[in-house]
């Protein structure tokens, strides 16, 4: 028995010391970087599978990114988010402001060759307009339309039922061609879901569900073809995952969350990849709910203390890796609307004390929690539940800042569907979440009286001054007078903070050192002019 | 017989320790809630003797802290589902027939709900009465609402092979009832694969309840599980963030194993052979 | 009652009870807060697309009218469309079934093999070095979080040795079934590893204290006497008798098959039926949480009623209860 048990154990032993051996082996530094490229496509990262290749139908971000790139609209943006020409290659609008006309260009040809018409623009404005299409993206820009003529082949006029200042801005909607997807019966699952064509630069080639997307670069692009191959989308959802496919060379462009950027600041493997960061369309924001069930945030002086205990700056540096920037509003400091002249409300714990004595809440003789007329300063800050650290942080953050100035606050997470509905239902205190914006500087949908109940105004703002700029600046084409509204209503916002923005965040972008011209706008990587057509691998010619 | 007992017990003492720390973790140095954002994810130190997360927070005291919710949740979720198995799996198997076949299709019913859709329901929008209760007796009773099959099921089968043995009947020709029967004879014959099995269901209510996190509840609490997740989107730059929370883990189920075969071999001893 | 009778009268039951099991899963759902169209996008719908989407997708019908519409359907054999990816349940049935069980079955069947003579190990010596190392060694691999021994799992063999891809079901490779199959299996050795680590644990425990009990007592005595060597008694005798307690854990692992290993799968990338029931859950989509619940629950009941024939057969005192 006992040499039984001895044998056993140095069997064992040698069995560990050679595994200890081939650890060791295995622990030496990883394979050098593969040798220089044949394959002149991009592997891009993606998080999620996109929703829909239908280029307008059900669209989620990563469609819509992955649309833009298969077919051009009317206009685009450029890397500022300005209109440029597209299909079209002018426009004007009629003095009175409800009659748009696009000239279309010459040249201008489908995956399959078939030229572009003014036909298939109608075509794609029907489709929008159909419920069946659920085109939530744009259907909104296409609702307020009386009419849609068709002169002849290179023309096209839209007559609006009233001014729509921002009426540019739907018809960057990826065009649809008549003559393929007028077949289909189901145009949200069949053959053209399937095998979508469009006419921008690069076409569709092949789709693995739940895997990869591949699309080629189109030889007749109207610009001219791409210089790249072709992008081939990897679907990873693990953020970890995605990032070691990067550093082993598998992919070669992927957008980084927070913690993995730092990580990668420091990591030797990633000492040779390229790296930027960008501004995105997007604030992390706390609507004060002031419907009155709560008494605290009813007064805009509680509110601003509310930020004023908030130390933005450092939170920002330390916790976010210096990834996002305080905020204002939900206007970048980069757009043209914005009045630059308003700062973000700076950290100062001795004014958000005053502010809220000012207000009446004081604290009781041995200290504590505020009171105003007996009743305590407490509220519940809402967080939505996700995979995210960051709400956590961010919440957690939130209760000790603002408990320092004497408020009790309490932090509920709630399950993220259940979170938009009590939200929506105004059934909170505050609640913390992320705002994601587009590049037009209408605010209808957040502040208006009328968005309480059929918009995302979910504090309860109602304000006749701010409705009365919403409203004016919705129907204004007069450019000067349209950015002076915005002016004054971003000052209306500065003294009521109906919202308050917290930070405006960024991402990082980490990619190949070889892949040159990869560039950014707010929207994103994909969905401007130039984009990807810009991409080239060193050694290659960005004009092909 | 005591210190048979004791032997048999020992082999808990990890959890014995953990559930001592969580008892004097509102006594003990350390503030788990208080922020320091200059120390974010610092290595273990002499200031924080496990590290710091994401916010500056002392792992070490979010550790003890964290025990609390985590150990209650394990204890409260073995606890109801042996409350509710162990007789639904009794009646089932002792009585036989009618009493089997109406136990039997309620188990299969149980076992075909997906457990997240029922622990989602219970957690999402509570009852009154359940949100009165706090947040780990919460969970437990969401984990353990459909957690009861297993020991059912163990006890079931286990009364139905031993009802027929030879003790069992010797015992009711002496004209012992039902319940001496139940508790004397069969149930420390059958307890073994339910002890194992709620050992195991401890700890893994432990860890689910921080997958569970996503459907709400109050934060910042810190629990193990929490901590692990966020532990798994740093891992490998933070890996004190995991090591800490799990060898806390470890040292809960090999205690919470031992401790079930500590029971089951007290309750049945046998001569073992060697 | 003739065999074919009770069968029949089995599968009835089965029948009803997985009737009523999904009318309970559409009554909870519905009784969720939250609405499958909650998301911020669909409100930018004007009001009348909104209602015309809802009637498409039947959302505001009263839940008895929405189950009896979804029975109907699958009598005739549709699972319906789901509301979150908005095209059929079965299309995405299809192709998420073969991958959790591809996963999941690989990794209990590797659990069985191996976690059998770990825990017959156990039950010869008990108390025995061996026994304590086992089981430290897969206490340890149980108590070490999955998505752990994934990452590191990830980072040895797909990172630094890099012998294994780091995610995904396929790499571009040939077409022929031959080199699909075998990008398959090698896409699936880390994440059947992790999940079969995890599960050894229990299951050796499980055998070891099933093995134990059934060679105490008397007839173990009996038997022991006549002189049979401690192991061959430990597997003959001791297996036949923990024949049914084996069996009842066999009838909970094998439904995982088709259920379990969700954070497995989101790191790994796999588009299986763990990820697949939590955005649903998530996302309120009735229709494809009612088909798994009823996949699910087809297996489920499958598994316990095999496992109670072969508990029956396997232990004569088992069927004469029965």
């Amino acid at each position: 028995m006992r040499t039984e048990t001895l044998r056993m154990a140095s069997r064992f032993s040698r069995a560990a010391i050679l595994c200890a051996a081939v650890l060791a082996a295995a622990a030496a530094p990883g394979c050098a970087h593969p040798a220089p490229r044949a394959d002149l496509n991009v592997r891009m990262v993606l998080f999620s599978e996109p929703t829909s290749l239908s280029l307008i139908g059900n669209p989620d971000a990563n469609s819509s990114q992955i649309a833009s790139l298969l077919s051009d609209g009317l206009v685009g943006y450029d890397a500022q988010c300005r209109y440029v020409p597209m299909v079209a290659r002018s426009w004007e609008l009629s003095p009175d402001g409800l009659a748009l006309t696009f000239h279309l260009r010459d040249g201008v040809v489908w995956h399959d060759g078939e030229p572009v018409t003014a036909r298939d623009v109608v075509f794609t404005v029907r489709k929008v307009q159909d419920p069946a299409t659920q085109a939530r993206e744009w259907i909104s820009s296409f609702t307020d339309i009386a009419a849609i003529d068709t002169p002849d082949d290179r023309t096209v006029v839209v007559r609006y039922k009233q001014p729509h200042a921002d009426a540019l801005d739907g018809w960057r909607v990826p065009l649809v061609p008549e003559h393929v997807a007028a077949r289909d019966s189901d145009f949200l699952n069949g053959a053209f879901a399937q095998h979508p064509i469009g006419c921008g630069p690069f076409r569709f080639v092949d789709r693995v569900p739940e895997q990869r997307i591949e699309i080629a670069a189109f030889d007749k692009y109207w610009q001219g073809r791409p210089s790249i191959d072709g992008i081939r989308f990897e679907i990873v959802a693990n953020d970890r995952t995605g990032y070691e496919a990067l550093l082993l060379g598998q992919v070669d462009l992927m957008g980084l969350p927070p913690d993995l950027w730092r990580e990668s600041l420091s990591s030797p493997r990633a000492a040779s990849l390229a790296r930027f960061v960008y501004y995105k369309l997007s604030v992390w924001k706390i609507d004060w709910n002031q419907d009155g069930s709560n008494p605290v945030f009813t007064d805009p002086r509680v509110r601003r203390a509310m930020v004023e205990a908030l130390d933005r700056p450092r939170f920002a540096e330390t916790v976010m890796a210096g990834l996002a920037r305080p905020a204002v509003g939900s206007f970048l400091p980069e757009s043209p609307w914005t009045d630059r002249s308003i700062a973000p409300i700076p950290f100062d714990r001795a004014a958000s004390e005053r502010a809220l004595d000012e207000a009446g809440w004081r604290r009781p003789p041995g200290g504590g929690v505020r009171e105003k007329d007996g009743k305590p300063l407490r509220f519940t800050l809402m967080i939505p539940a996700t995979s995210q650290d960051i709400v956590d942080r961010l919440g957690a953050w939130v209760q000790e800042s603002i408990g320092a100035v004497g408020a009790d606050v309490h932090v509920e997470k709630v399950e993220w569907r259940a979170f938009q509905d009590r939200r929506r239902k105004h059934r909170f205190d505050a609640a913390l979440a992320i705002n994601v914006f587009d590049a037009t500087p209408d605010q209808f949908d957040l502040y208006h009286s009328s968005a309480r109940e059929r918009g995302f105004n979910y504090g309860g703002v109602a304000d006749p001054e701010l409705d009365r700029l919403l409203e004016a600046g919705r129907t204004m084409t007069d450019l000067t007078a349209r950015q002076d509204i915005y002016r004054q209503l971003q000052a209306r916002l500065h003294e009521l903070e109906p919202m308050s923005a917290l930070f405006q965040t960024a991402q990082p972008v980490v990619h190949d050192a070889r892949l040159l011209g990869v560039a950014s706008s707010p929207q994103g990587l994909l969905a401007f002019d130039p984009g990807p057509r810009a991409w080239h691998w060193a050694g290659t010619d960005s004009n092909r | 017989m005591r210190p048979e007992l004791w032997r048999r017990l020992l082999p808990a003492w990890p959890v014995a320790l953990l559930a001592a720390a969580a008892a004097v973790a509102p006594w003990l140095p350390g503030n788990p809630y208080r922020t320091d954002l200059g120390a974010v994810f610092t290595a273990p130190s002499a200031a924080h003797w496990m590290g710091t997360d994401g916010l500056g927070r002392d792992v070490a005291s979010r550790l003890a802290h964290g025990a609390r919710v985590s150990l209650t949740v394990g204890f409260a979720t073995a606890a109801g589902a042996i409350l509710v198995g162990l007789p639904l799996g009794a009646v089932a198997g002792y009585r036989g027939g009618f009493w089997d076949a109406a136990v039997s299709r309620v188990i299969e019913a149980a076992l075909c709900f997906p457990a997240l859709l029922v622990a989602v329901a219970i957690l999402i929008d509570p009852p009154a009465w359940l949100r009165a209760l706090p947040d780990p007796l919460r969970v437990a009773a969401a984990l353990a609402a459909l957690g009861w099959t297993p020991a059912a099921r163990y006890l079931r089968a286990e009364f139905l092979r031993l009802r027929g043995s030879e003790a069992v009947l010797s015992a009711r020709a002496a004209g012992a009832g039902t319940l001496r029967i139940v508790a004397l004879h069969l149930l420390p014959r059958s307890l073994g694969p339910v002890l194992v099995s709620a050992a195991f269901g401890a700890s893994a209510a432990a860890l689910a309840e921080a997958a569970l996190s996503f459907v709400g509840g109050d934060t910042p609490t810190p629990t193990w599980g929490a901590m692990l997740l966020e532990a798994m989107r740093q891992s490998g730059r933070a890996w004190w963030l995991a090591l800490f929370p799990g060898l806390a883990l470890f040292a809960t189920v090999y205690g919470l194993n031992g401790l079930a075969e500590g029971i089951r071999d007290w309750l049945d001893p046998r001569p073992q052979h060697r | 009652m003739s065999r074919v009778g009770r069968i029949a009268r089995r599968l009835g039951t089965y029948g009803i009870t997985l009737a009523i099991v999904t009318l309970i899963v559409f009554l909870l759902t519905a009784a969720f807060p939250g609405d499958p169209l909650e998301d911020e996008a669909d409100h930018r719908l004007p009001p009348e697309y909104r209602h015309a989407l809802r009637a498409q997708l039947h959302l505001d019908d009263p839940v008895g009218v929405r189950f009896a519409r979804w029975v109907t359907d699958l009598a005739h054999g549709d699972l319906g469309v789901s509301s979150r990816e908005r095209r059929p349940v079965a299309t995405i049935l299809r192709e998420r079934l073969p991958v959790s069980i591809a996963l999941n079955g690989t990794a209990v069947a590797l659990i069985i093999l191996l976690a059998a003579p770990l825990g017959i190990a156990g039950a010869w010596k008990p108390g025995s070095r061996w026994d304590r190392i086992a089981r430290f060694g897969t206490t340890a691999l149980y108590a070490v979080p999955v998505f752990w021994t994934a990452l590191l799992l990830q980072g040895l063999f797909a990172v630094r040795l890099a012998w294994l891809p780091l995610f995904g079901t396929s790499s571009a490779v040939g077409i022929s079934a031959w080199s699909r199959a075998a990008d398959l299996a090698r896409h699936l050795v880390l994440p059947v590893t992790c999940v079969a680590l995890g599960g050894l644990a229990y299951v050796s425990r499980f055998v070891r204290t099933a093995l134990l009990d059934a060679t105490g007592g008397d007839g173990g005595r009996a038997i022991r006497a006549r002189g049979a060597t401690a192991l061959r008694y430990v597997t003959h005798h001791g297996l036949g008798q923990a024949a049914v307690p084996l069996l009842t854990l066999a009838g909970f692992l094998i439904p995982r098959v088709v259920s379990g290993s969700l954070l497995v799968e989101e790191i790994f990338n796999l588009p299986g039926i763990g990820t697949l029931m939590f955005d649903s859950v998530m996302a309120r989509d009735v229709p494809v949480i009612a088909a798994l619940t009823l996949v699910t629950g087809i297996v489920t009941l499958g598994a316990v009623a095999a496992a109670d024939l072969l508990a029956a057969w396997a232990d004569p005192r088992v069927r004469r209860a029965a």
